[in-house]
């Protein structure tokens, strides 16, 4: 960092430049070495998932604890992962969190840039109201709200959707509040639609295109970044969502992995292994998603921190 | 120049709007209402009028969760933020391999806070928890007990009070550092790094740099990490219930929990709704105050 300004300094260029190499140096080993500290309180506890995942019933419980799991390289190596995806259900908790995450995903997509759209581009009464409405709700977590949105869904949802399945126990609870409410993806989608050139619509315009046209074909195509990064954070906050699968999942088939992890504890309590293998399943698909698309997801972050 | 009918727009916000009525402002509202009655969903709902506030004012459960919410909120806030700002410090450098160590750093953010509370439970678990047998095996049973001034040692981080609130503060902290991070480090960045060079040359030193130049012109990204941190530091349902379950007599609750405890597990929806009506009006407070004091210490038009 202090290389340009010490030799600006200086007099004598080639002295303070020996001189700034060796603190250069220096400087750079303290760096690397903090960087480690951090990386390693960072990884701890998925390294100890993971060591713990290869344990046998009885290692987990040794003392002192061991780093070296007794079961790794051993043929009964996997035996935990077997028994947690199989008779644990997992498989199928993993395939309804996709499910569930992936149509939040699109819902949100879809809602927040049709709003953001709206905001950036359109001209209509009430705009600043509502838009101010929109961000003051994000101040308050779900928590707040879920009461009402419980006693909604289950008093007035459930019975009118009876005849194609109800409301209760279904995933419609699960996908619909989160399709619908975005208050992130709407700023988000805002700010990226104002970024865009203003004489893209003005041309359109002229060649008699309509309002939904101009969305669909010349905003649509040019915010796939945008679009990108909010589906992915949908997805990822979708994935990990724990308080509504807990008050309207009632059967197992229908559990999302997060969820299942949790009745998993409660059934297993001591069976750490066991319950960490589960929690390893749990997060393997979104570093998978997060290693891929890494770049979509921090520049998302760090332009709404930007912008705002 | 209009090109669109006036009631055009409003379609494209429908979908939004149907979401914010229905499930945002429209609950914010209507839990009011069911907080001056008592409700089991099952029957109908009896008029007590401001009976459970009564009630929730004298309960001194209320109190201790509330108390250690505002704990949690004292404890957390700053935590993540230095910890953030030191991180994003640490890795706005051009060095090998830093974007390893920032995408190492952001990682705990996207992970299933269920997935990792359940790793960290293992951790501090009292007997065979990794943290205790080090603890003891470094410092001896003893110098623990003036360490933590309790003769209860190891000490139970998931239900002793206050052990268990330390434990989920610092999973959340752990958790959410790497998010403050990416936020500081685009502010880092954002900074002109010829300003930075002139002040080097008038002779200022790494910390006048960062205090008189960096920090002002990061202030509204800094701002924005604050009230991010607010919101987050309410949201605690996750990391309580998967670590302490509303600990032994609530003395690992928060509000959050207890919105849920009260309104799902004992079918009391008033009772439940009067304890987010509070959550609601400190959070408004909080945000009220931050807005309020953002003149004094935010610059304005900095980029």
């Amino acid at each position: 960092m202090a290389t340009p300004s010490t030799l600006l300094r200086s007099p004598y260029p080639a002295a303070s430049t020996f001189q700034s190499q060796a603190t250069q140096a220096g400087r750079r080993a303290i760096t690397y070495g903090l960087l480690i500290v951090f990386a390693v309180f960072t990884v701890f506890p998925f390294f100890w998932m993971v060591v713990t995942s290869f344990k046998s019933g009885n290692a987990i419980f040794e003392l002192p604890p061991s780093f070296v799991p007794d079961k790794l390289f051993q043929p009964d190596m996997f035996d935990n992962y077997i028994e947690v995806l199989t008779r644990h259900n997992f498989i199928r908790y993993t395939i309804n969190s996709f499910f569930v995450s992936t149509m939040t995903g699109i819902g949100q997509v879809i809602t927040s840039s049709l709003a953001g759209f709206a905001f950036a581009r359109l001209q209509f009464r009430g705009k600043n109201v509502l838009f101010g409405l929109l961000l003051f709700t994000a101040f308050f977590p779900t928590e707040v709200t879920i009461i009402p949105e419980f006693i909604l869904g289950a008093r007035v949802f459930d019975p009118l959707l009876e005849p194609i399945g109800g409301w209760m126990n279904t995933f419609a609870p699960l996908i619909v509040p989160s399709f619908m409410v975005g208050s992130f993806g709407t700023f988000l989608m805002r700010e990226f639609f104002s970024t865009l050139p203003k004489e893209l619509d003005e041309a359109a315009i002229i060649d008699g295109a309509n309002v939904f046209r101009i969305y669909r074909s010349i905003y649509l195509p040019l915010s796939r970044p945008a679009m990108t990064t909010l589906f992915l954070l949908s997805f990822i906050n979708n994935w990990n969502e724990l308080l509504r699968p807990v008050l309207y999942i009632s059967s197992r088939e229908m559990q999302t992995v997060t969820m299942g992890l949790t009745t998993f504890q409660g059934e297993f309590e001591s069976e750490w292994n066991l319950l960490l293998t589960g929690s390893i399943i749990a997060i393997v698909p979104l570093l998978v998603v997060y290693i891929f698309m890494q770049r979509y997801i921090v520049e998302g972050i760090a332009t709404t921190g930007l912008k705002s | 120049m209009r090109y669109y009918k006036p009631i055009t727009p409003y379609l494209f916000i429908a979908p939004m709007i149907g979401g914010l009525l229905l499930f945002r402002i429209g609950p914010i509202l209507a839990s009011v209402v069911i907080s001056f009655t008592r409700w089991d969903i099952i029957s109908d709902p009896i008029w007590l009028g401001l009976g459970n506030y009564q009630e929730l004012f004298a309960d001194d459960t209320f109190w201790r969760i509330s108390g250690n919410t505002l704990l949690f909120v004292i404890a957390f806030v700053p935590g993540t933020m230095i910890l953030g700002m030191a991180m994003a410090l640490l890795v706005n450098r051009k060095l090998r391999g830093i974007a390893f160590f920032r995408g190492l750093y952001f990682m705990p953010y996207i992970t299933s806070m269920v997935a990792v509370a359940i790793a960290w439970n293992w951790i501090f678990s009292r007997r065979f928890g990794l943290l205790n047998n080090l603890l003891l095996s470094i410092f001896g049973v003893e110098t623990l007990q003036t360490l933590f001034a309790t003769d209860r040692v190891p000490p139970a981080w998931l239900s002793d009070y206050p052990f268990v609130i330390a434990s989920i503060v610092i999973v959340s902290v752990w958790k959410a550092a790497g998010f403050q991070m990416m936020v500081f480090l685009a502010g880092l960045q954002s900074v002109p790094q010829t300003l930075i060079e002139a002040a080097r040359i008038d002779g200022a030193n790494g910390w006048q740099v960062f205090r008189h130049i960096t920090l002002p012109l990061i202030s509204p990204v800094t701002f924005f990490v604050l009230i991010i941190s607010i919101i987050d530091a309410f949201r605690t349902f996750e990391v309580t219930f998967t670590m302490t379950q509303g600990g032994r007599l609530s003395s690992g609750s928060t509000l959050a929990y207890g919105i849920y405890q009260n309104a799902f597990l004992w079918d009391r929806m008033g009772y439940g709704s009067a304890m987010a009506v509070v959550l609601v009006l400190i959070i408004s407070a909080l945000t009220f105050i931050n807005f309020a004091a953002r003149r004094r210490w935010v610059a304005q038009d900095v980029y």
